[in-house]
Protein backbone atom coordinates (compact mmCIF):
# COMPACT_ATOMS: atom_id res chain seq x y z
CA UNK A 1 0.00 0.00 0.00
CA UNK A 2 2.68 2.36 1.23
CA UNK A 3 4.21 1.70 -2.17
CA UNK A 4 1.31 2.52 -4.48
CA UNK A 5 1.04 6.06 -2.17
CA UNK A 6 4.62 6.96 -2.73
CA UNK A 7 4.41 5.29 -7.11
CA UNK A 8 1.25 8.05 -7.10
CA UNK A 9 3.23 11.12 -5.40
CA UNK A 10 5.80 10.76 -7.78
CA UNK A 11 3.93 10.49 -10.87
CA UNK A 12 1.81 13.74 -9.17
CA UNK A 13 5.20 15.36 -8.55
CA UNK A 14 6.38 14.49 -12.28
CA UNK A 15 3.05 15.09 -13.73
CA UNK A 16 3.26 19.08 -12.14
CA UNK A 17 6.28 19.96 -12.73
CA UNK A 18 6.72 18.04 -16.09
CA UNK A 19 6.38 19.76 -19.38
CA UNK A 20 10.39 20.18 -20.08
CA UNK A 21 12.65 17.43 -21.71
CA UNK A 22 10.61 14.13 -20.04
CA UNK A 23 7.16 14.24 -21.23
CA UNK A 24 4.21 14.12 -18.78
CA UNK A 25 3.12 10.66 -17.34
CA UNK A 26 0.01 11.38 -18.87
CA UNK A 27 1.42 12.20 -22.21
CA UNK A 28 3.29 8.65 -21.98
CA UNK A 29 0.48 6.76 -20.44
CA UNK A 30 -1.92 8.50 -23.63
CA UNK A 31 1.21 7.05 -25.74
CA UNK A 32 1.41 3.41 -23.94
CA UNK A 33 -2.24 3.01 -24.84
CA UNK A 34 -1.74 4.09 -28.69
CA UNK A 35 1.03 1.82 -29.03
CA UNK A 36 -0.39 -1.23 -27.81
CA UNK A 37 -3.55 -0.44 -29.69
CA UNK A 38 -1.91 -0.33 -32.97
CA UNK A 39 -1.31 -3.39 -34.93
CA UNK A 40 2.55 -4.12 -34.79
CA UNK A 41 3.19 -3.94 -31.13
CA UNK A 42 2.09 -7.39 -30.25
CA UNK A 43 4.06 -8.95 -33.12
CA UNK A 44 7.07 -6.63 -31.83
CA UNK A 45 6.06 -7.71 -28.75
CA UNK A 46 6.24 -11.14 -29.31
CA UNK A 47 9.08 -11.35 -31.23
CA UNK A 48 11.02 -10.23 -28.31
CA UNK A 49 9.62 -12.25 -26.03
CA UNK A 50 10.20 -15.70 -28.89
CA UNK A 51 13.28 -14.45 -28.69
CA UNK A 52 14.11 -13.99 -25.14
CA UNK A 53 12.19 -17.20 -23.51
CA UNK A 54 14.39 -19.44 -26.71
CA UNK A 55 17.83 -17.96 -25.46
CA UNK A 56 16.73 -18.56 -21.89
CA UNK A 57 15.86 -21.70 -22.64
CA UNK A 58 19.09 -22.71 -25.05
CA UNK A 59 21.33 -20.80 -22.06
CA UNK A 60 19.90 -23.10 -19.29
CA UNK A 61 20.73 -26.15 -20.91
CA UNK A 62 23.98 -24.74 -21.81
CA UNK A 63 24.87 -23.34 -18.55
CA UNK A 64 23.43 -26.10 -16.72
CA UNK A 65 25.74 -28.11 -18.61
CA UNK A 66 28.78 -26.03 -18.01
CA UNK A 67 27.73 -25.79 -14.11
CA UNK A 68 27.59 -30.00 -13.55
CA UNK A 69 30.49 -31.18 -16.14
CA UNK A 70 32.30 -28.51 -13.38
CA UNK A 71 32.51 -30.99 -10.91
CA UNK A 72 34.07 -33.35 -12.74
CA UNK A 73 38.06 -31.23 -12.26
CA UNK A 74 38.62 -32.19 -16.34
CA UNK A 75 36.09 -29.49 -16.95
CA UNK A 76 36.38 -27.02 -14.39
CA UNK A 77 38.75 -24.59 -15.75
CA UNK A 78 36.48 -24.50 -18.60
CA UNK A 79 33.36 -23.30 -16.04
CA UNK A 80 35.91 -20.89 -15.06
CA UNK A 81 36.58 -19.50 -18.04
CA UNK A 82 33.16 -19.54 -19.26
CA UNK A 83 32.24 -16.95 -16.03
CA UNK A 84 35.14 -14.97 -16.81
CA UNK A 85 33.72 -14.38 -20.40
CA UNK A 86 30.90 -11.92 -18.24
CA UNK A 87 34.07 -9.40 -18.82
CA UNK A 88 33.85 -9.51 -22.74
CA UNK A 89 32.11 -6.66 -24.30
CA UNK A 90 29.72 -7.81 -26.99
CA UNK A 91 30.18 -5.02 -29.01
CA UNK A 92 33.76 -6.06 -30.10
CA UNK A 93 32.64 -9.03 -31.42
CA UNK A 94 29.65 -8.46 -33.37
CA UNK A 95 31.56 -8.50 -36.42
CA UNK A 96 32.78 -11.77 -35.75
CA UNK A 97 29.27 -13.44 -34.69
CA UNK A 98 27.52 -11.82 -38.11
CA UNK A 99 30.48 -14.20 -39.93
CA UNK A 100 29.26 -16.90 -38.03
CA UNK A 101 26.07 -16.60 -38.43
CA UNK A 102 23.53 -17.06 -41.51
CA UNK A 103 21.09 -14.85 -40.30
CA UNK A 104 19.80 -11.87 -38.65
CA UNK A 105 17.99 -14.12 -36.34
CA UNK A 106 20.87 -16.69 -34.91
CA UNK A 107 22.96 -13.61 -35.03
CA UNK A 108 20.29 -12.13 -32.10
CA UNK A 109 20.22 -15.51 -30.54
CA UNK A 110 23.83 -15.98 -30.20
CA UNK A 111 24.31 -12.83 -29.24
CA UNK A 112 22.14 -12.98 -26.96
CA UNK A 113 23.34 -16.51 -25.22
CA UNK A 114 26.61 -15.14 -25.20
CA UNK A 115 25.53 -12.31 -23.21
CA UNK A 116 23.38 -14.56 -20.71
CA UNK A 117 25.37 -17.93 -20.10
CA UNK A 118 28.34 -16.73 -18.17
CA UNK A 119 25.91 -15.17 -15.85
CA UNK A 120 23.95 -18.00 -15.40
CA UNK A 121 27.40 -20.38 -15.14
CA UNK A 122 28.59 -18.28 -12.56
CA UNK A 123 25.13 -17.61 -9.99
CA UNK A 124 24.37 -21.20 -10.48
CA UNK A 125 28.44 -22.17 -9.73
CA UNK A 126 28.07 -19.97 -6.27
CA UNK A 127 24.65 -22.44 -5.61
CA UNK A 128 26.96 -25.45 -5.81
CA UNK A 129 29.88 -24.42 -3.79
CA UNK A 130 27.35 -22.93 -1.41
CA UNK A 131 26.32 -26.34 -0.82
CA UNK A 132 26.67 -27.88 2.54
CA UNK A 133 29.30 -30.29 2.76
CA UNK A 134 27.38 -32.53 5.50
CA UNK A 135 24.77 -32.86 2.60
CA UNK A 136 27.10 -35.02 1.02
CA UNK A 137 27.91 -36.81 4.01
CA UNK A 138 24.48 -37.62 4.70
CA UNK A 139 24.63 -39.28 1.25
CA UNK A 140 27.61 -40.99 1.91
CA UNK A 141 25.98 -42.62 5.28
CA UNK A 142 22.74 -43.62 3.37
CA UNK A 143 24.59 -45.61 1.03
CA UNK A 144 24.07 -43.67 -1.76
CA UNK A 145 26.34 -43.29 -5.40
CA UNK A 146 27.91 -40.91 -6.49
CA UNK A 147 25.24 -40.51 -9.41
CA UNK A 148 22.35 -40.74 -6.26
CA UNK A 149 24.20 -38.12 -4.62
CA UNK A 150 25.01 -35.48 -7.77
CA UNK A 151 20.81 -36.23 -8.34
CA UNK A 152 19.59 -36.00 -5.18
CA UNK A 153 21.50 -32.54 -3.47
CA UNK A 154 23.20 -30.82 -6.77
CA UNK A 155 20.24 -31.41 -9.33
CA UNK A 156 16.88 -32.18 -7.86
CA UNK A 157 17.68 -30.30 -4.40
CA UNK A 158 18.93 -27.34 -5.96
CA UNK A 159 16.35 -27.20 -8.50
CA UNK A 160 13.98 -24.62 -6.75
CA UNK A 161 17.74 -22.36 -6.91
CA UNK A 162 17.77 -22.71 -11.09
CA UNK A 163 14.54 -21.24 -10.70
CA UNK A 164 15.72 -18.39 -8.89
CA UNK A 165 18.89 -18.41 -11.23
CA UNK A 166 16.36 -17.86 -14.30
CA UNK A 167 14.70 -15.09 -12.53
CA UNK A 168 17.61 -12.73 -12.07
CA UNK A 169 18.86 -14.22 -15.49
CA UNK A 170 15.64 -12.93 -16.97
CA UNK A 171 16.46 -9.49 -16.14
CA UNK A 172 19.67 -9.43 -18.17
CA UNK A 173 18.66 -10.89 -20.96
CA UNK A 174 15.20 -8.79 -20.79
CA UNK A 175 17.64 -5.62 -20.84
CA UNK A 176 19.77 -7.33 -23.20
CA UNK A 177 17.26 -8.01 -26.27
CA UNK A 178 16.94 -4.45 -26.93
CA UNK A 179 20.47 -4.24 -27.36
CA UNK A 180 20.64 -7.31 -29.77
CA UNK A 181 17.11 -6.24 -31.68
CA UNK A 182 19.24 -2.92 -32.50
CA UNK A 183 21.32 -4.98 -34.71
CA UNK A 184 19.20 -6.93 -36.90
CA UNK A 185 15.83 -4.77 -37.37
CA UNK A 186 14.48 -6.69 -40.18
CA UNK A 187 13.00 -8.96 -37.62
CA UNK A 188 11.19 -5.92 -35.66
CA UNK A 189 10.97 -6.50 -31.98
CA UNK A 190 10.79 -4.23 -28.70
CA UNK A 191 14.02 -2.90 -29.02
CA UNK A 192 13.62 -1.80 -32.54
CA UNK A 193 10.78 0.31 -31.97
CA UNK A 194 12.94 1.61 -29.04
CA UNK A 195 15.71 2.50 -31.93
CA UNK A 196 13.44 4.01 -34.60
CA UNK A 197 12.05 5.74 -31.78
CA UNK A 198 15.22 7.00 -30.21
CA UNK A 199 16.09 8.31 -34.44
CA UNK A 200 13.51 10.53 -34.58
CA UNK A 201 13.75 12.05 -30.82
CA UNK A 202 10.03 10.70 -30.93
CA UNK A 203 10.88 10.66 -26.45
CA UNK A 204 7.09 10.40 -25.48
CA UNK A 205 7.43 7.24 -27.67
CA UNK A 206 10.62 5.90 -26.07
CA UNK A 207 9.63 6.74 -22.62
CA UNK A 208 6.43 4.55 -23.81
CA UNK A 209 8.14 1.91 -25.05
CA UNK A 210 10.53 2.05 -21.89
CA UNK A 211 7.78 1.61 -19.52
CA UNK A 212 5.76 -1.24 -21.35
CA UNK A 213 9.42 -3.03 -21.31
CA UNK A 214 9.71 -2.20 -17.52
CA UNK A 215 6.21 -3.68 -16.92
CA UNK A 216 6.47 -6.83 -19.16
CA UNK A 217 9.81 -7.41 -17.01
CA UNK A 218 8.70 -6.99 -13.37
CA UNK A 219 5.33 -9.49 -14.73
CA UNK A 220 7.55 -12.25 -15.81
CA UNK A 221 9.81 -11.60 -12.81
CA UNK A 222 6.96 -11.86 -10.73
CA UNK A 223 5.58 -14.98 -12.34
CA UNK A 224 8.84 -16.65 -12.23
CA UNK A 225 8.86 -16.10 -8.52
CA UNK A 226 5.30 -17.10 -7.90
CA UNK A 227 6.14 -20.53 -9.75
CA UNK A 228 9.26 -21.50 -7.91
CA UNK A 229 7.10 -21.25 -4.93
CA UNK A 230 4.39 -23.30 -6.35
CA UNK A 231 6.55 -25.69 -7.64
CA UNK A 232 8.49 -25.93 -4.52
CA UNK A 233 6.88 -25.23 -1.60
CA UNK A 234 9.51 -25.63 1.02
CA UNK A 235 11.24 -22.55 -0.97
CA UNK A 236 8.55 -20.16 0.83
CA UNK A 237 9.25 -22.09 4.41
CA UNK A 238 12.67 -21.27 4.15
CA UNK A 239 12.17 -17.79 3.39
CA UNK A 240 9.95 -17.48 6.08
CA UNK A 241 12.55 -18.97 8.34
CA UNK A 242 15.61 -16.62 7.68
CA UNK B 1 22.84 -58.76 35.47
CA UNK B 2 23.85 -61.89 33.11
CA UNK B 3 25.23 -60.98 29.89
CA UNK B 4 27.93 -62.38 28.01
CA UNK B 5 30.95 -60.38 25.83
CA UNK B 6 30.63 -62.23 22.36
CA UNK B 7 33.07 -61.41 19.07
CA UNK B 8 34.16 -57.92 18.46
CA UNK B 9 32.26 -56.25 16.57
CA UNK B 10 34.17 -52.52 16.20
CA UNK B 11 37.85 -52.07 16.62
CA UNK B 12 40.34 -48.96 16.53
CA UNK B 13 43.55 -50.17 16.08
CA UNK B 14 46.13 -47.94 16.88
CA UNK B 15 44.99 -44.76 15.10
CA UNK B 16 46.37 -41.96 14.61
CA UNK B 17 45.82 -38.57 12.61
CA UNK B 18 48.13 -35.71 12.14
CA UNK B 19 47.90 -32.48 10.03
CA UNK B 20 51.36 -31.50 8.99
CA UNK B 21 53.38 -31.42 12.27
CA UNK B 22 50.47 -31.45 14.46
CA UNK B 23 49.53 -34.84 16.31
CA UNK B 24 45.82 -34.41 17.03
CA UNK B 25 45.14 -38.18 17.62
CA UNK B 26 47.12 -40.53 18.96
CA UNK B 27 47.41 -44.39 19.46
CA UNK B 28 43.48 -44.75 19.81
CA UNK B 29 42.55 -48.28 20.76
CA UNK B 30 39.26 -49.35 21.27
CA UNK B 31 37.43 -52.34 21.05
CA UNK B 32 33.31 -52.86 21.22
CA UNK B 33 32.14 -56.27 21.52
CA UNK B 34 28.25 -57.78 20.89
CA UNK B 35 26.87 -57.86 24.04
CA UNK B 36 24.43 -60.38 24.37
CA UNK B 37 21.85 -60.51 27.09
CA UNK B 38 19.44 -63.84 27.35
CA UNK B 39 15.71 -63.39 26.04
CA UNK B 40 16.09 -59.84 25.27
CA UNK B 41 16.92 -58.36 21.82
CA UNK B 42 19.58 -55.56 22.49
CA UNK B 43 22.03 -53.64 21.03
CA UNK B 44 24.08 -51.18 23.26
CA UNK B 45 25.05 -47.89 23.49
CA UNK B 46 29.25 -46.84 23.74
CA UNK B 47 29.71 -43.17 25.10
CA UNK B 48 33.08 -41.58 23.53
CA UNK B 49 33.59 -38.16 26.21
CA UNK B 50 35.89 -35.74 26.13
CA UNK B 51 36.21 -32.13 26.19
CA UNK B 52 35.35 -30.04 23.01
CA UNK B 53 37.91 -29.19 20.73
CA UNK B 54 40.26 -32.38 21.57
CA UNK B 55 39.67 -34.21 18.55
CA UNK B 56 36.62 -36.18 19.57
CA UNK B 57 34.78 -34.69 15.55
CA UNK B 58 38.07 -36.09 13.98
CA UNK B 59 38.23 -39.57 15.27
CA UNK B 60 33.99 -39.12 14.61
CA UNK B 61 34.90 -38.87 11.32
CA UNK B 62 37.50 -42.00 11.02
CA UNK B 63 34.89 -44.19 13.04
CA UNK B 64 32.41 -43.04 10.06
CA UNK B 65 35.12 -43.59 7.00
CA UNK B 66 34.82 -40.62 6.23
CA UNK B 67 38.61 -39.51 7.22
CA UNK B 68 41.39 -41.74 6.94
CA UNK B 69 44.00 -41.92 9.71
CA UNK B 70 47.29 -41.14 8.93
CA UNK B 71 48.32 -44.65 10.59
CA UNK B 72 46.27 -47.13 12.11
CA UNK B 73 42.99 -48.67 10.85
CA UNK B 74 39.31 -49.11 12.15
CA UNK B 75 37.64 -52.20 11.38
CA UNK B 76 34.11 -53.59 11.45
CA UNK B 77 31.59 -56.45 10.79
CA UNK B 78 32.20 -59.99 11.81
CA UNK B 79 35.38 -60.36 9.25
CA UNK B 80 36.69 -57.41 10.79
CA UNK B 81 37.28 -55.33 7.32
CA UNK B 82 38.38 -51.94 6.97
CA UNK B 83 35.59 -49.41 7.70
CA UNK B 84 34.20 -48.10 4.49
CA UNK B 85 31.81 -44.28 3.73
CA UNK B 86 28.82 -45.15 3.88
CA UNK B 87 29.09 -48.52 6.49
CA UNK B 88 28.72 -46.27 9.62
CA UNK B 89 25.25 -43.95 10.19
CA UNK B 90 25.81 -40.77 10.94
CA UNK B 91 23.87 -38.32 12.73
CA UNK B 92 25.55 -34.64 12.42
CA UNK B 93 25.38 -32.05 15.07
CA UNK B 94 22.95 -29.68 13.06
CA UNK B 95 21.04 -33.08 12.24
CA UNK B 96 21.23 -32.53 8.25
CA UNK B 97 18.36 -33.72 6.12
CA UNK B 98 17.48 -33.56 2.82
CA UNK B 99 14.99 -30.10 3.08
CA UNK B 100 13.80 -30.57 -0.48
CA UNK B 101 11.94 -33.53 0.42
CA UNK B 102 8.98 -34.22 2.99
CA UNK B 103 9.65 -36.07 6.24
CA UNK B 104 8.24 -39.32 5.16
CA UNK B 105 10.40 -39.21 1.61
CA UNK B 106 13.19 -38.73 3.99
CA UNK B 107 12.77 -42.00 5.23
CA UNK B 108 12.08 -43.38 1.95
CA UNK B 109 15.11 -42.57 1.03
CA UNK B 110 17.12 -44.34 3.76
CA UNK B 111 14.93 -47.85 3.06
CA UNK B 112 15.58 -47.59 -0.68
CA UNK B 113 19.10 -47.96 0.67
CA UNK B 114 18.33 -50.55 2.80
CA UNK B 115 19.98 -54.17 2.35
CA UNK B 116 16.28 -55.57 1.85
CA UNK B 117 14.13 -54.87 -0.94
CA UNK B 118 10.99 -53.48 0.52
CA UNK B 119 7.85 -52.75 -2.03
CA UNK B 120 6.15 -49.77 -1.72
CA UNK B 121 3.62 -51.03 0.74
CA UNK B 122 6.73 -52.22 2.89
CA UNK B 123 8.27 -49.38 3.21
CA UNK B 124 4.72 -47.06 3.72
CA UNK B 125 3.63 -49.94 6.45
CA UNK B 126 7.61 -49.73 8.48
CA UNK B 127 7.39 -45.76 7.83
CA UNK B 128 3.44 -45.53 9.65
CA UNK B 129 5.08 -47.70 12.17
CA UNK B 130 8.05 -46.03 12.73
CA UNK B 131 6.28 -43.03 12.82
CA UNK B 132 3.96 -43.47 15.54
CA UNK B 133 6.63 -45.02 17.95
CA UNK B 134 8.54 -42.02 17.29
CA UNK B 135 5.63 -39.44 17.76
CA UNK B 136 6.71 -38.12 14.47
CA UNK B 137 3.13 -39.45 12.47
CA UNK B 138 1.48 -35.93 12.45
CA UNK B 139 5.07 -34.80 10.66
CA UNK B 140 5.53 -37.25 7.80
CA UNK B 141 4.27 -35.33 5.10
CA UNK B 142 6.14 -31.71 6.24
CA UNK B 143 9.34 -30.40 4.97
CA UNK B 144 12.21 -30.65 7.26
CA UNK B 145 12.52 -26.69 8.00
CA UNK B 146 8.80 -26.84 9.87
CA UNK B 147 9.87 -29.07 12.59
CA UNK B 148 11.65 -28.15 15.20
CA UNK B 149 15.79 -29.10 16.40
CA UNK B 150 14.01 -31.89 18.23
CA UNK B 151 11.99 -33.48 15.69
CA UNK B 152 14.19 -33.01 13.06
CA UNK B 153 16.99 -34.87 15.42
CA UNK B 154 14.57 -37.86 15.96
CA UNK B 155 13.79 -37.58 11.95
CA UNK B 156 18.09 -37.92 11.59
CA UNK B 157 18.45 -40.87 13.90
CA UNK B 158 15.39 -43.05 12.66
CA UNK B 159 17.09 -42.36 8.89
CA UNK B 160 19.88 -43.60 9.57
CA UNK B 161 18.65 -46.58 11.74
CA UNK B 162 16.46 -47.20 8.82
CA UNK B 163 19.22 -47.98 6.48
CA UNK B 164 21.25 -51.42 6.93
CA UNK B 165 23.93 -49.77 9.55
CA UNK B 166 23.99 -51.36 12.15
CA UNK B 167 26.33 -48.54 14.01
CA UNK B 168 25.50 -45.28 14.48
CA UNK B 169 27.27 -42.02 14.97
CA UNK B 170 26.07 -39.33 17.17
CA UNK B 171 27.97 -35.76 17.70
CA UNK B 172 27.06 -34.13 20.38
CA UNK B 173 23.42 -35.55 20.37
CA UNK B 174 22.33 -33.79 23.64
CA UNK B 175 23.90 -30.20 22.89
CA UNK B 176 21.49 -27.13 22.94
CA UNK B 177 18.20 -29.40 24.21
CA UNK B 178 16.85 -28.62 27.57
CA UNK B 179 16.67 -30.99 30.33
CA UNK B 180 12.75 -32.29 29.42
CA UNK B 181 14.21 -33.02 25.64
CA UNK B 182 17.10 -34.54 26.65
CA UNK B 183 15.09 -37.60 28.03
CA UNK B 184 13.33 -37.81 25.16
CA UNK B 185 16.35 -37.91 23.24
CA UNK B 186 17.62 -40.85 25.92
CA UNK B 187 14.43 -42.82 25.40
CA UNK B 188 14.80 -42.65 21.38
CA UNK B 189 17.91 -43.51 21.98
CA UNK B 190 17.67 -46.65 24.39
CA UNK B 191 14.35 -47.25 21.44
CA UNK B 192 16.60 -47.42 18.35
CA UNK B 193 19.44 -49.47 20.64
CA UNK B 194 17.23 -52.74 21.03
CA UNK B 195 15.79 -52.16 16.99
CA UNK B 196 18.75 -55.12 15.91
CA UNK B 197 20.51 -57.04 18.44
CA UNK B 198 23.39 -55.69 16.40
CA UNK B 199 22.30 -52.22 16.94
CA UNK B 200 25.53 -49.98 18.46
CA UNK B 201 25.07 -45.96 19.11
CA UNK B 202 28.32 -44.91 19.61
CA UNK B 203 27.66 -41.40 21.29
CA UNK B 204 30.93 -38.83 20.93
CA UNK B 205 30.46 -35.96 23.50
CA UNK B 206 31.11 -33.82 26.12
CA UNK B 207 28.22 -34.39 28.38
CA UNK B 208 29.09 -36.25 30.96
CA UNK B 209 26.16 -37.20 33.04
CA UNK B 210 23.59 -38.03 30.04
CA UNK B 211 26.12 -39.75 27.91
CA UNK B 212 27.44 -42.03 30.88
CA UNK B 213 23.42 -42.57 32.43
CA UNK B 214 22.63 -44.39 28.45
CA UNK B 215 25.88 -46.24 27.89
CA UNK B 216 27.38 -50.10 28.60
CA UNK B 217 30.64 -48.81 27.96
CA UNK B 218 32.43 -45.40 28.32
CA UNK B 219 35.45 -44.32 26.32
CA UNK B 220 37.70 -41.14 27.97
CA UNK B 221 39.74 -39.53 25.28
CA UNK B 222 42.11 -36.61 26.88
CA UNK B 223 45.54 -35.57 26.72
CA UNK B 224 48.55 -36.98 28.49
CA UNK B 225 51.09 -35.11 30.53
CA UNK B 226 54.03 -33.81 28.15
CA UNK B 227 52.09 -35.84 24.95
CA UNK B 228 50.61 -34.40 21.76
CA UNK B 229 47.59 -35.64 20.23
CA UNK B 230 44.50 -36.99 22.91
CA UNK B 231 43.94 -40.78 23.30
CA UNK B 232 41.93 -43.21 25.22
CA UNK B 233 42.91 -42.82 28.63
CA UNK B 234 40.31 -44.90 30.05
CA UNK B 235 37.67 -47.59 29.34
CA UNK B 236 34.84 -47.35 31.64
CA UNK B 237 32.70 -51.12 31.58
CA UNK B 238 29.32 -49.67 33.57
CA UNK B 239 27.89 -53.51 32.97
CA UNK B 240 30.53 -54.63 34.87
CA UNK B 241 30.08 -51.48 37.56
CA UNK B 242 26.52 -52.43 37.53
CA UNK B 243 25.45 -49.31 36.12
CA UNK B 244 23.85 -49.69 32.50
CA UNK B 245 20.84 -50.70 31.87
CA UNK B 246 19.40 -48.50 34.94
CA UNK B 247 17.00 -45.80 33.88
CA UNK B 248 16.88 -44.47 37.16
CA UNK B 249 20.97 -44.31 37.36
CA UNK B 250 21.16 -40.33 37.05
CA UNK B 251 19.47 -40.49 40.77
CA UNK B 252 22.31 -42.93 42.21
CA UNK B 253 25.09 -41.65 44.51
CA UNK B 254 27.58 -43.71 43.31
CA UNK B 255 27.05 -42.48 39.73
CA UNK B 256 27.36 -38.92 40.86
CA UNK B 257 30.61 -39.22 42.49
CA UNK B 258 31.59 -41.26 39.20
CA UNK B 259 29.94 -38.19 36.81
CA UNK B 260 32.07 -35.22 39.00
CA UNK B 261 35.15 -37.83 39.43
CA UNK B 262 35.32 -37.89 35.26
CA UNK B 263 35.41 -34.16 34.86
CA UNK B 264 38.68 -33.89 36.41
CA UNK B 265 39.88 -36.53 33.62
CA UNK B 266 38.43 -35.18 30.78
Amino acid sequence: MLVFIQIAFVLALWQWLGGGLIPSPGKIGLRILEIIKSGNFWDNFLMSLTLTLKGMCIALVIALAFSYLSLIPFFRPMAKFVIKCRYLTLTGLIFLFTLLTSDGSQLKLSLLLFGIVPFFVTSYLSVIDGIDRQEFELCSTLGMNKWRTLWEVIIVGRLDQVFEVMRQNFAIAWMMITMVEGLSMSEGGLGTMLIKSNKYIDLATVFAILVIIFLIGVFFDYILGALRFWLFPYTKIQLRNK
Amino acid sequence: MTHQKNEEILKAENVSLKYGEKTILRDINMTIHNIVRPDLCQGQVVSLIGRSGIGKTQLFKILAGMNKPTSGAVLIGADMHEVREGEVGVVSQNYILFNHRTIRRNLEIALEHNDTNYTDKDKADIIKDYGDKFNLSEHLDKYPMQLSGGQRQRVSILQQALTSNKFILLDEPFSGLDALVIDKVVDLLLKISTIDELSTLIIVSHDIENSMAISDTVFIMANQPNKEGATITEKLDLIDMGMAWNPEIKSDHQFQDMVAHMKYKI
